[in-house]
């Protein structure tokens, strides 16, 4: 008994460590500088000098294609993540990528285990509860359906079951009855299903049990580039709005970093090339001056 | 030289006065058998003597040493640390259904406790553990296991461990109605082999005959009282009619 | 993604959920066994409270008990959680497995015949040596088929961390089908989950066997 009883607690050594050290990052790098950009950035010129790097941590959802997910070597990635990437090489930050439960976010971003919300997060409606940056893609909320469907138009959606990703801003506009909001489309449907996640809904589809699916267009074109044939996107849009990185709300000093940096990577033309590398260029709504 | 004095103990359970105001003595090398009914109380007082009941007044005392006593207030105080450790040490108790430790073999059922409680000396214990084992006759049973054994050869595992600690007196709990009357014999016969070495020892039992036979003295209780107190010879011949209805229900059941 | 990547991935994701098994066994048995104390002591208050500790674990889902360890001390304390994730996990998911183990321990204790007590007292046995010695040997052995139920039950419950964002194998799985736009890794991390319970069973029930010296 004792004998495996010491043989468990080792075992449970590494594998605890191990977890415990890369619980929060896919690259910490063996950094174990704690404090965070966020509340050291009006002294971060100063600070330079030190021989630690501030660190510069990212919520998002690693289930949220082409922004960010899991690649083929099981780093995140994503253009979020290249972007963010991007503006800690000019500042010499070291980024910290952190999934989140979409669901949680707030809670993240307010209690400081974020920096900001970098993750094709639609500003449009929010305005009021985050410091926004500058918003660097043109998005829309759309309607995927199967092509066999018959569905050609939201007004066919009349008495059709749609889904919608829990806490997604698809799921904010059909239930806006604010001007722009949709909510008067959505008291059409039979019903609003609300999914933890986009495959699932995927499958439902496919499945017949739903019969739309309401999402962003960029992820609605990985979607249909990944499945293959079977779907189709509605030509009519539920609106248009802009993705920007979120920040805690009055926390307008990072903001403002990262700004600039972002309309320096548009004008070396690094964001134009991320953009082309994830097939959204049509989207982007930076230009280089 | 009186081992064990009992004078004048009550116990309740609740409001169920089971035991009372009895009083009794055991001198040493004396086999003192407690008969009577179920319900009389007999295995009750053998439990308060071996504290496993606590009594609710009179003393208990062992080789003079008070291990319970009355104060004025009625409180009934126990010896505590060191003094109470010392008078558990001066006797053993022989139980009913064993008790043995099913997770111990045998000889470490007899060994452990004196080689960790009495911190004795490991070889001296195992030595006097199989002479023990010897003497009731399961030498080759020292690596068994409590349920490889016969219910017998089980109380008899048990009477060694009490013997092991090498106690003063030797209180036995009914030590056979837990078996068949063919391992009965074993038992008695351990006894027997006891109470010719001079082994003070207290025995509850309704084995009437074996009880006339190797005890100095015979304690009949009735509903928390002792009846009649009477020599082996006198037992069969009582005058008393409580007595004699007991016995007799005993023969016609026998 | 190659298959091999995805095994890959989802190994390392087995990793953390080995991690998260291994650390809430080592502390939820101790932990449980004290619990059950309490929850037999003779003290009114401490049992009481016990009891309705006890009543709360088992009363109400993991996933959020979970949440409430995570986020309350920012909620509550304003802290920072950044490097909390992993601790608040093992502690939530220690402290709902005390539970359920402090009640099987009870029950084996209370299971145990007062003779052995007895038994041992005459023969002049503390009641810590009793309790280690005597009465905790044949506790485990009695509550043994328990545990390897709810030791199972934790193995398919660590994936509940995929609601702190913990990325263990079900997290893992739930993204690379994110991004494969296929169920498949779902079916390989079932095949996983039920290659560690494979594995933890036949631990199990090594144990057993090797307690089945006697009856």
């Amino acid at each position: 008994m004792k004998k495996y009883l010491i043989l468990l607690m080792a075992v449970c050594a590494v594998f605890g460590f191990s977890a415990c050290g890369d619980s929060s990052s896919s690259n910490s790098g063996g950094s174990s500088s704690s404090s965070s950009a966020a509340s050291s950035s009006s002294s971060s010129q100063k600070e330079n000098t030190d021989s630690e790097k501030k660190t510069f941590t990212v919520g998002f959802d690693a289930e949220y294609p082409p922004y960010g997910y899991m690649d083929d070597n099981g780093e995140y990635t994503g253009f979020d993540l290249e972007l963010a990437e991007a503006v800690c090489e000019l500042e010499g930050w070291e980024l910290v990528k952190t999934p989140i439960n979409w669901d949680g976010k707030d809670m993240q971003l307010n209690s400081g285990a974020i920096d900001c919300i970098w993750n094709g997060f639609t500003m449009n409606g929010r305005e009021d509860d985050y410091t926004f940056s500058i918003p660097y893609v043109d998005n829309s909320q759309v309607m995927v359906v199967a092509e066999d469907s018959g569905i050609n138009s939201l007004s066919d959606l009349s008495g059709k079951t749609v889904g919608v990703q829990a806490a997604s801003a698809a799921l904010t506009l059909l239930q806006s009855d604010e001007e722009g909001g949709q909510k008067a489309l959505a008291d059409t449907f039979a019903s609003l299903q609300e999914f933890p996640d986009y495959n699932s809904s995927f499958v439902e589809l496919q499945a017949g049990s739903i019969d739309a699916v309401a999402m962003d267009i960029g992820v609605a074109n990985y979607q249909l580039k990944t499945r293959g044939e079977g779907f189709k996107i509605l030509d009519e849009v539920l609106n248009s709005e802009q993705y920007a990185i979120g920040f805690k709300k009055g926390n307008t000093e990072l903001c403002d970093i990262v700004n600039k940096d972002i309309e320096i990577l548009t004008d070396n033309g690094k964001v134009a090339e991320l953009a082309e590398k994830y097939d959204i260029s049509d989207l982007l709504c930076l230009e280089a001056k | 030289m009186k081992i064990l004095e009992m004078n004048h103990i009550n116990k309740k359970f609740g409001d169920l006065e089971v035991i009372k105001d009895i009083s009794l003595s055991v001198s040493e090398g004396e086999i003192l058998s407690i008969i009577g009914p179920s319900g009389s109380g007999k295995s009750t007082i053998l439990r308060c003597a071996t504290m496993l009941e606590s009594i609710n007044g009179g003393e208990i005392i062992y080789m003079g040493q008070k291990a319970a006593y009355t104060d004025n207030n009625k409180n009934v105080i126990y010896a505590k640390g060191k003094e109470a450790k010392y008078i558990n040490s001066k006797f053993g108790l022989v139980f009913q259904n064993f008790n043995l430790f099913p997770h111990y073999s045998v000889i470490k059922n007899i060994t452990d406790a004196p080689i960790h409680v009495q911190k004795r000396n490991k070889k001296e214990v195992f030595e006097q553990a199989k002479a023990l084992l010897e003497k009731v006759g399961l030498t080759d049973k020292a690596d068994y296991y409590p349920f490889q054994l016969s219910g017998g050869q089980q109380q008899r595992v048990s009477i060694a461990r009490a013997l092991c600690m090498n106690p003063k007196i030797l209180f036995f709990d009914e030590p056979t109605s837990a078996l068949d009357p063919e391992l009965t014999i074993e038992i008695l016969k351990v006894i027997r082999a006891l109470a010719k070495e001079h082994m003070t020892m207290v025995i509850v039992t309704h084995e009437m005959n074996f009880a006339k036979e190797v005890s100095n003295r015979i304690i009949f209780m009735e509903k928390g009282v002792i009846v009649e107190e009477m020599t082996p010879d006198e037992m069969f011949s009582s005058n008393n009619e409580r007595t004699k209805t007991f016995l007799g229900r005993y023969h016609n059941m026998a | 993604m190659s298959f091999s990547t995805i095994l890959f991935q989802l190994g390392s994701g087995m990793l953390k959920s080995m991690g998260i098994f291994l650390w809430t066994i080592v502390l939820s048995l101790p932990l449980g066994l004290f619990v059950s104390f309490g929850r037999m002591s003779k003290n009114n208050t401490l049992r009481n409270i016990v009891k309705v500790y006890i009543s709360i674990m088992r009363g109400t889902p993991l996933m959020l008990q979970l949440m409430i360890v995570y986020y309350s001390p920012f909620l509550l304390f304003g802290m920072n959680i950044k490097s909390f994730r992993f601790p608040a996990i093992i502690i939530g998911f220690a402290i709902n497995y005390a539970a359920y183990f402090a009640e099987i321990f009870r029950s084996g204790i209370e299971s145990m015949p007062v003779g052995q007590y007895e038994a041992a007292r005459i023969l002049g046995y503390g009641k810590k040596q009793t309790f280690i010695k005597i009465i905790l040997p044949q506790v485990i052995k009695r509550i043994l088929p328990s545990v390897t139920n709810e030791v199972i039950t934790l193995v398919k419950d660590t994936s509940l961390a995929f609601s702190l964002a913990y990325m263990e194998m079900f997290s893992i799985a739930k993204q690379i089908v994110a991004k494969e736009s296929t169920f498949m890794p779902f079916i390989v991390a079932a095949i996983f989950y039920y290659i560690f319970n494979f594995v933890v069973a036949t631990f199990m029930e090594q144990i057993e066997n090797k307690l089945s010296y006697y009856r």
